[in-house]
């Protein structure tokens, strides 16, 4: 994959695969490519040069739209909830194939979108009682603490029913406490079936739950493998100024 | 038969009330549903005026100084049907233009811009609609199969647009109320997210900007029918104002707010100025006084309760839970 904006490259060649059911992980230094390539893969940006497959399609091009439809969801590095529409609603608007969302229906057979509405608020409620949200589900999203937004946007993905989560930064910010819950529910949902790429610069976490790690630098993918290997790779301790993995690779 | 003049005025204000209420649940759909601002709404409803005048009137007569295209003498309700098209059509065409790519202000801008032109292209083009001194001896809808004298139908129009309205409020409802409405609401909060979780937005946007539209064609041809004439000062930019005004002052994503807000602006509108003095006033400042007014009350809402009098309400929904032991207070709320 190759894009650049004006001047920058941004991503410059950088490639790699994510296998079904894994729980991965791209890590990298600022400025590593690492969120633009999260927006050309989930289609927010528009495809200069590279090509994209998923699930044995070719998404390369594809509107973000089309892209979510087939199942690869992303989330965004800042919490952005529905703020004017309730934790519950949040939850019912994600779901995909909604038959009340078509004008006709709306407007002269509401009987549809009644009564898929009811199947999508029980299992809305589910997934909201696993994420111990419940008690939240009538209250407006903004009014939600920055940790329950973080939840909040965990489930609603869930809602979407993906093959795979594309999580863009998820633990960024948040208390060490709800770090571990975090990723909790990831594992789970994993173990359920839900591939994960997260985008994350918390190493620990990466270490702990994920299976497969790709470094990014510069725009390329710099080596792939296991936390504890690359800890021991010497392009891959430089890249990160010799910081936190040196800590790790001594202490 | 001729009755004590204050029903007349009452017939009066419910017609402007029901009109109002239409054009400005076209604009809660566009804006407050899916948060599009177009500050040219005021054109769409021209358009529809327009569309159904010239259905309804008979072809021009030549020598009149009055120019106009078609011509058909087609009965109700087609002209408003063809109006409401009419005024959906082009608001097809705008958002094609406007809502591809553009958000929010430049939206905005861009509204504004077409307004502008379509206002001159009318004015000036006086085969079209006859140009800055519009159409004229508009006949009244129905009235050609039941020939009321001119009192009588003013209440009877009453009837005719009270029942429109009632359409439009039994639709509207449904919409806000529906999976469709819901989507929306996600797109006025986050295009980008609800774009991330497979909403096509520009299909919702266009929808929106359509079907609003189309209300404010409807309303028009309404309109049109009960002043019997139209021109370009009936539309000017100080016309969007008031319906926006309507809009937020009552609550925008709010059905019942809107009726409100168009119950205390029709009253301002048309009671209002019987209570200044007249004699030394000329129309001009009325008009003005009017619209300092209508800002007035728009500053003081957006200062003190900036989501309107009746707020958007919160949806709440029947709670069935379907095997799931862990849930405390599970059941219908």
């Amino acid at each position: 994959m190759y894009h650049s904006f004006g001047g920058l490259q941004a991503v410059d060649g950088c490639s790699f695969t994510i296998s079904r059911g894994s729980l991965a992980a791209v890590i990298g230094p600022n400025g590593a490519g690492k969120s633009t390539m999260v927006n050309v893969v989930s289609g927010a940006l528009a495809r200069q040069r590279g090509r994209v497959r998923f699930d044995g399609s070719d998404i390369s091009g594809w509107a973000p739209h089309q892209i979510a439809l087939r199942g690869l969801i992303r989330t965004f590095q800042i919490s952005r909830e529905f703020g004017g529409m309730t934790v519950l609603e949040n939850l019912l608007v994600t779901a995909p194939d909604q038959r009340g969302e078509q004008l006709w229906n709306a407007l002269f057979r509401p009987g549809l979108g009644r009564r898929q509405d009811r199947e999508l608020v029980s299992r809305a409620l589910d997934v909201l009682d696993t994420f111990d949200l419940f008690a939240l589900r009538n209250e407006y999203a903004r009014t939600l603490s920055g940790g329950q937004k973080r939840l909040l946007e965990l489930a609603r993905a869930v809602m979407a029913e993906p093959k795979l989560l594309l999580l863009d930064e998820p633990m960024a910010g948040v208390n060490p406490a709800l770090i571990d819950r975090l990723g909790r529910h990831i594992q789970r949902l994993n173990e359920q079936g839900i591939t994960f790429v997260l985008i994350e610069h918390n190493l620990e976490v990466v270490e702990r739950i994920c299976d497969h790690v790709v470094v990014m630098a510069v725009g390329k993918t710099l080596a792939t493998g296991r936390m504890a290997e690359l800890r021991r790779n010497p392009e891959v301790v430089t890249a990160y100024l010799g910081g936190e993995l040196l800590e790790r690779a001594t202490g | 038969m001729l009755l004590p003049p204050i029903i007349y005025e009452i017939a009066t204000l419910a017609v402007f009330f029901c009109i109002y209420n239409v054009m400005t649940w076209g604009l809660n759909i566009q804006f407050g549903a899916v948060g599009i601002l177009n500050f040219t709404y005021i054109t769409f409803m021209a358009i529809g005026a327009y569309v159904a005048a010239v259905l309804s009137l008979p072809p021009q007569t030549p020598g009149t100084g009055v120019t106009y295209v078609l011509g058909l003498n087609w009965p109700f309700p087609l002209p408003m049907i063809m109006g409401g098209l009419a005024a959906g059509a082009l608001g097809f065409v705008v958002g094609l233009v406007a809502l591809k790519r553009l958000r929010s202000d430049y939206l905005a801008i861009v509204t504004l811009a077409v307004g502008s032109i379509i206002y001159t292209i009318v004015g000036n083009y006086t085969q079209l609609f006859s140009g800055w001194d519009g159409v004229v001896g508009v006949p009244e809808p129905i009235n050609n199969w039941i020939n009321l004298d001119l009192n009588t139908y003013e209440i009877f129009y009453v009837a005719v647009v009270l029942a429109v309205m009632l359409v439009a409020w039994f639709f509207t409802r449904r919409l806000f109320a529906s999976p469709l409405g819901r989507t929306m609401r996600a797109v006025r909060e986050d295009a980008d997210v609800a774009e991330a979780f497979g909403k096509n937005t520009f299909r919702i946007r266009m929808l929106a900007m359509v079907l609003g539209c189309a209300y404010a064609g409807v309303a028009g041809a309404l309109l049109v029918g009960y002043t019997g004439a139209f021109s370009p000062d009936g539309w000017t930019v100080g016309e969007t104002f008031v319906i926006w005004a309507v809009l937020l002052v009552g609550g925008r994503g709010n059905i019942v707010g809107t009726m409100l807000g168009c119950f205390l602006i029709v009253v301002v509108f048309v009671e209002g100025t019987r209570f200044l003095p007249t004699g030394f006033l000329n129309p001009n400042l009325v008009a003005t006084l009017r619209n300092m007014v209508i800002g007035g009350l728009l500053i003081l809402t957006l200062r003190f309760r900036p989501e309107g009098i009746l707020p958007e309400r919160r949806r709440r929904y029947t709670e069935i839970r379907r095997a799931s032991p862990t849930a405390v207070g599970a059941g219908a709320n």
